[in-house]
C-alpha cells in the first residue's frame, strides 16, 4: 500500500518526464506491433497468394526443371525484309501462317506413374498430377514492310486437370459460378472451364468455344477463384492436355505429367515428406509455400520487404532509443533524490528496499507506455488499413517462343515471357503473442531504465547522500 | 549508550586530507540530552554521523549499546538505525510528494509492521506533536515548525532510544524554535530519550544537560556540566 502510494506520488510529482518516457516507450512499442502487424498481414496476403497457386490443401508441389531446348525444338520466327519464316521442329514454311501450340514452357515432364509412388509415401494423404501448359497463338502476317514490328504472342494458361482429384490442384480453390463442372464422363472430351476474369475479358460463357492446340473446345463451366490467387485461365481434362501438349522440346506428353500436388497429413509432416520426395525423385524440384514465396515479386514483394526490414529497423531504433531516453531520465530523477533516499536510508530502509521504490516507479512507466503502445499499434494498424493500396504478387514464366528480326538498328532477338500479377488486400494483423511481445519490451523498457537508476541507488553512501545540496 | 573511543575521521579531498575528527573521546549515558556546540565545519555534523552509524571513523570505535558499529555489516547497522535511532534534521528532508502521514509512516516501514498498527501509531505521533489535524497535508503546505514537527513525529514513531538532531532549529525563525526546543524537551522527558542535539544556537544548547563543543575536529566538554535540563 505505501510503495503504491509513494509510486503513484513520485510520478505525479514528476509527470511531465513521466509522460516522455512513457511516450517515448508507447512510440516504440506501437511501431513494433504495427510493424509486426503490416509483417503479418503480407505473410498472410503471400499466403493466400501462394495457396491460390497451387489450390487449398495443398502443401507440397513436385515439378521438374525443364530440360535445355535444342537449337530446332520450339518455334523460331524470323522476321525480314522478305516477309516472316517460321520453323517448327526444324521444318520452315514462309507467308502467312497461324501458330497454335500447347507447351510446358516452366517445366520438364514427370512419368505419371510418379504421383502412385508420391500417393505411398508415408505421411502423404493425397498426391495428383496436373500440367501446368501455355498455348501460345500467334499470327503472322504474310508481308513485312522494313517498319513491322514482331507480333505479340496471346499466351492463354491453361491447366490439365486430374479428374479424379479434384480436391487438389488448381482447381479445387475455385467455385463453378456457372455452367457445370468436370465430370468424369469428360476425361476424353474437349471440354473446358474458363476463369471467370479470363471468360468476362474474352466473352465468354458456358456453351462458348475456345480454341487451344487448334482444337476447339466447349466451355462447360466458368470457375471464380478467390481474388488474390493466380488461377489459369482454362482448365482442360488431363488427357486432353496430355494427348495436345508438347514438352519445350517439343515431344509428347503423353503419359507425363509437369506438377505434382501433395497434401501431407499435418504442417509438422511437410519436412518430412519433402525430404522423401527428394529421394523419390531425385531431379524434381520439391516445394513447399515457404520457398515458393521466395518467387513472387511485385509489390507485395517490396511490401514484404519493407515490413520486414524497414519497419523492423525502424521499431528497433525507436526502442532503442525509448529505452535510453528513459535510462537517462530515470537516472536524472534518481540524481535529484539523492537527498531523499540518503533520509530513507538514515531511517532503516535498505537499499534494495529503495531499489525495489525506482524500479516500480520505472515499470509503472513502462506499463502505461506499453498499454498507450498497444492502442497506437491498433492505430497504425489500423491507417495502414485503411489508406493501404492493393497490392500486387508477379509470377512470370517464359512461353517457349523466340524471335528473331532485323531491324533498323541491326538484328535483334526476343524470347517473351508471360506474366501473372494477382491483386492481394493486405490486412494487418495483431495477435497475442504480438501484444504479449510488445507488453514484455515496456516491462524491459521499465526494467532497463529502472536498472541504471537502482545501481545509483546501492551505490549510494547515506552521510554523503544527506550532506547534498539541493 | 555511546561510547566514543579515539575516534577519528579523516577525509580525502584530492590529494589533500582534511581530519573532520580528531582523538575523540566521549561517553554518553542513557537518558541524557547532550548538545554539541562549535562552528561551521568543525566537524559536529560528522559527529552525529559516527553515532548513527551513517558513516565509520577512520580510526577509533564507536560502541552503541555494546555494538562496536566498526563490526556490523551494512545490514546490521541498518537494523540499528530502524529500530533505536531516531534523526531529526535542519532542512527536515521530508519526501516532499507524501502527506505528513505518509512520511511518519516511511520510518515504520524497515519494521514490517501491519498497516492497521502502522496507522494507529502514526495518527498517534502527529497528535503528539500537535499536528493531528494535518496529517493529509504534503510538506509544501505546512510551514517550517510544522515541518520539523513532522518530522520529529517521524524520527520518534518507531520509539527509538535515541534521537540525532542535526541543527533542528537552524531553519527556523526564534519564536518556532523556542517551541521546537519545548517540544523535544517535553517529550525527552516523557520518553526518557537519549538526546544527541548538533546545534551552533547557545539558546538551544543551554537547554540540555550537557554541553560539547567542536572545534577543529576536537570534541571538549563545556565546563559546569553535567547538570539537570531546564525549561526555559
Amino acid at each position: 500500500m505505501f510503495f503504491l502510494t509513494y509510486v503513484r506520488r513520485e510520478l505525479w510529482r514528476r509527470r511531465r518526464q513521466a509522460i516522455v518516457i512513457a511516450l517515448g516507450l508507447a512510440l516504440g512499442i506501437g511501431l513494433v506491433i504495427t510493424a509486426t502487424a503490416a509483417a503479418a498481414g503480407v505473410r498472410n496476403a503471400q499466403g493466400n497468394v501462394l495457396k491460390g497457386l497451387y489450390g487449398v490443401g495443398t502443401d507440397i508441389t513436385v515439378t521438374k526443371k525443364p530440360p535445355a531446348a535444342s537449337p530446332a525444338a520450339g518455334t523460331r520466327v524470323q522476321l525480314g525484309n522478305g516477309g516472316a519464316r517460321v520453323c517448327s521442329n526444324g521444318a520452315c514454311h514462309t507467308g502467312a501462317q497461324k501458330i497454335d501450340n500447347l507447351r510446358s514452357p516452366a517445366y520438364g515432364p514427370i512419368g505419371e506413374s510418379s504421383v502412385a509412388s508420391v500417393r505411398g509415401l508415408h505421411g502423404v494423404t493425397g498426391a495428383s498430377g496436373g500440367l501446368a501448359l501455355t498455348d501460345n497463338q500467334i499470327t503472322i502476317p504474310g508481308t513485312l514492310g522494313p517498319s513491322t514490328r514482331m507480333p505479340s504472342p496471346k499466351s492463354i494458361t491453361v491447366d490439365g486437370t486430374d479428374i479424379s482429384h479434384p480436391e487438389l490442384g488448381p482447381l479445387s480453390n475455385g467455385t463453378i459460378s456457372s455452367g457445370r463442372g468436370f465430370s468424369s464422363s469428360d476425361a476424353n472430351s474437349d471440354v473446358a472451364l474458363v476463369d471467370a476474369n479470363y471468360a468476362a475479358a474474352n466473352s465468354l460463357r458456358a456453351g462458348s468455344k475456345i480454341t487451344l492446340a487448334k482444337t476447339s473446345f466447349t466451355v462447360t463451366g466458368i470457375v471464380s477463384q478467390p481474388q488474390s490467387s493466380n488461377p489459369p485461365n482454362v482448365y482442360i481434362p488431363l488427357a486432353r492436355a496430355q494427348a495436345l501438349g508438347k514438352s519445350n522440346q517439343d515431344k509428347s506428353l503423353q503419359g507425363q505429367v509437369n506438377t505434382i500436388y501433395v497434401a501431407t497429413a499435418s504442417a509438422a509432416d511437410v519436412g518430412t515428406v519433402q525430404h522423401e520426395l527428394s529421394g523419390l525423385l531425385p531431379s524434381a524440384t520439391v516445394t513447399t509455400s515457404s520457398s515458393l514465396a521466395s518467387q513472387v515479386t511485385g509489390s507485395l514483394a517490396n511490401t514484404a520487404k519493407l515490413a520486414n526490414d524497414l519497419g523492423r529497423w525502424l521499431s528497433v531504433l525507436v526502442l532503442v532509443a525509448a529505452f535510453a531516453v528513459a535510462s537517462l531520465l530515470t537516472v536524472a530523477a534518481v540524481s535529484r533524490r539523492v537527498r531523499e533516499f540518503g533520509t530513507l536510508k538514515a531511517l532503516g530502509w535498505r537499499s534494495r528496499r529503495i531499489v525495489l521504490q525506482v524500479m516500480g516507479e520505472a515499470i509503472v512507466m513502462g506499463v502505461v507506455g506499453g498499454a498507450v503502445g498497444v492502442g497506437l499499434g491498433y492505430l497504425g494498424a489500423a491507417l495502414i488499413r485503411k489508406i493501404s493500396p492493393t497490392l500486387d504478387a508477379t509470377l512470370t514464366q517464359p512461353t517457349g517462343q523466340h524471335f528473331e528480326g532485323m531491324g533498323p538498328n541491326g538484328p535483334s532477338s526476343s524470347s517473351p515471357t508471360v506474366s501473372h500479377t494477382v491483386p492481394v488486400h493486405m490486412l494487418p494483423q495483431i495477435s497475442l503473442p504480438v501484444l504479449a511481445l510488445a507488453v514484455g519490451l515496456a516491462v524491459a523498457g521499465g526494467l532497463i531504465a529502472g536498472m541504471f537508476g537502482s545501481w545509483q541507488v546501492s551505490r549510494l553512501h547515506p552521510a554523503a547522500a544527506l550532506a547534498r545540496v539541493e | 549508550m555511546y561510547t566514543l573511543t579515539d575516534v577519528n575521521k579523516i577525509y580525502q579531498k584530492g590529494r589533500r586530507t582534511v581530519p573532520a575528527l580528531r582523538d575523540v573521546n566521549l561517553a554518553i549515558a542513557d537518558g541524557e540530552w547532550l548538545a554539541v556546540q562549535g562552528r561551521t565545519g568543525h566537524g559536529k555534523t560528522t559527529l552525529l554521523q559516527m553515532l548513527g552509524g551513517l558513516d565509520q571513523p577512520t580510526s577509533g570505535t564507536v560502541e552503541f549499546d555494546g555494538q562496536n558499529f566498526s563490526r556490523l555489516r551494512e545490514g546490521q547497522l541498518t537494523d540499528v538505525r530502524a529500530n533505536a535511532i531516531g534523526f531529526i534534521f535542519q532542512t527536515f528532508n521530508l519526501v516532499p510528494t507524501l502527506s505528513a502521514a505518509d512520511n511518519v509512516e516511511a520510518a515504520l516501514i524497515p519494521l514490517g509492521s501491519r498497516l492497521g498498527g502502522r496507522r494507529s501509531r502514526v495518527a498517534s505521533a502527529l497528535d503528539s506533536v500537535g499536528l493531528g489535524d494535518r496529517a493529509r497535508h504534503v510538506p509544501a503546505e505546512l510551514s517550517g515548525g510544522q515541518q520539523q514537527r513532522v518530522a520529529i513525529a517521524r524520527a520518534l514513531v518507531k520509539e527509538p532510544k535515541v534521537l540525532l538532531a542535526d541543527e533542528p532549529t537552524g531553519n527556523l525563525d526564534e519564536g518556532t524554535r523556542d517551541e521546537i526546543i519545548d517540544l523535544l524537551e517535553t517529550l525527552w522527558r516523557e520518553r526518557g530519550l537519549t538526546v544527541v542535539l548538533v546545534t551552533h544556537d547557545s539558546t538551544v544548547a543551554r537547554r540540555a544537560q550537557r554541553v560539547a563543543v567542536m572545534s577543529k575536529g576536537r570534541l571538549s566538554i563545556q565546563p559546569g556540566s553535567p547538570r539537570p535540563a531546564t525549561t526555559s
